[in-house]
């Protein structure tokens, strides 16, 4: 096979192919990747298209079931993005909304996972406050001896992280 | 070039940019083609550049045109196009012998700038007239470079709009043609003058 095999393809079919894939997926930079990946996947299988047979259905097909693949799992996302926030709204954790200290189970809970990976992305003073209070149930006196600092800024940290935290999760 | 493409084809045309810019790393300005199947003359390719038309070729068949082009232009992106609708109209109602004057814009930078002089020269002999190697040597001030003129003929990107097909030998016979002779013997007797 010639080495310009997929540029001949390409300037052929390209512009055609890009118009239909844009009327699918109604998306630039979706249908600049489907384009692509149709003429790569063709291209990989140009030696098993029958010579006159006709390569232009093909590459249609290639294209349409590229952007049906796209929109189904597109669709799939959303879906599972929608039991996700609607998982996310019912678990909020007692400590998040209360400033109570928690236990051991506020870690370990599967459900409070999320929580705990947006905890991780705080500032460092913050994070390791809220984790005390939460997790390890500390009170302010507490995490000020562990943390250094006072308890008033101990409180204070803790109060900023959980404002952050009930901005999201709720 | 010489038509408003559609705001969908513009978006689309980006889209092919994008695909040879990722797949074979061609990242030029782009190109647009079109072919002319059943002319009187034979299979005909159209391409051109934003600044005209850069190639009308003689061809077998499609892919011959599209490599032929891919490879003349090694860093163009190209893509058959409404683009060349134009000047594929003028060029059908010249077949029919309907007009002889063309509008489309002419690239001729593939060319070195003696040639392009042979070329511009020539525009100016109308359909219906015809000039020899020598006479166009003369007129571009080299009255001694006929050969250098056919030469010139021969690499005429744009056939048949740049009339190479009205240059004869001096003693009257046909000389040579690119699209072969029985195709300059057509375009001679459209034009009256066989």
């Amino acid at each position: 096979m010639p080495a310009d095999a997929l540029a001949i393809l390409l300037a052929k079919h390209g512009l055609e192919l890009a118009r239909h894939l844009r009327r699918l997926v109604r998306d630039d930079d979706v249908a600049a990747d489907l384009l692509q990946d149709t003429f790569l996947s063709a291209h990989g299988a140009l030696g098993r298209l029958r010579q006159g047979s006709n390569e232009r259905a093909w590459l249609y097909r290639i294209a349409t079931n590229a952007a049906l693949n796209h929109l189904r799992s597109r669709a799939r996302e959303a879906a599972a993005m929608g039991r996700y926030a609607a998982e996310r709204a019912t678990t909020t954790p007692a400590w998040v909304e209360r400033d109570t200290p928690g236990g051991a189970t506020a870690e370990t809970d599967p459900r409070h996972a999320l929580v705990w990976a947006r905890v991780a992305e705080l500032p460092e003073r913050q994070r390791v406050a809220v984790s005390l209070r939460a997790s390890a149930g500390c009170d302010y006196e507490e995490i000020a001896r562990r943390m250094g600092g006072t308890a008033q800024a101990a409180r204070a940290n803790v109060h900023q992280a959980l404002k952050t935290l009930r901005k999201e999760f709720r | 070039m010489t038509t408003q493409l559609s705001a969908e084809d513009r978006a689309a045309g980006r889209l092919v940019q994008r695909a040879f810019a990722k797949l074979t790393g061609r990242g030029g300005e782009p190109l647009h083609y079109a072919l002319m199947d059943d002319t009187p003359v034979g299979v005909i390719g159209l391409a051109a550049g934003p600044a005209g038309l850069r190639r009308i070729d003689y061809v077998d068949d499609e892919d011959q045109f599209v490599a032929r082009m891919l490879h003349l232009f090694p860093d163009c992106p190209l893509d058959r196009s409404a683009a060349l609708d134009p000047v594929r109209r003028e060029l059908e109602s010249y077949f029919e012998g309907r007009h002889f004057v063309f509008q489309a814009l002419v690239d001729l930078s593939a060319v070195t700038p003696f040639q392009q002089r042979v070329l511009h020269e020539l525009l100016k002999v109308p359909a219906g007239k015809v000039t020899t190697y020598t006479r166009l040597a003369a007129r571009v001030g080299h009255p001694k470079a006929a050969r250098a003129v056919g030469n010139a003929m021969h690499t005429n990107p744009v056939p048949i709009i740049v009339p190479c097909h009205r240059v004869l030998r001096g003693d009257g016979s046909l000389g040579g043609y690119g699209g072969g002779l029985p195709a300059k013997e057509w375009l001679l007797r459209l034009e009256g003058v066989l």
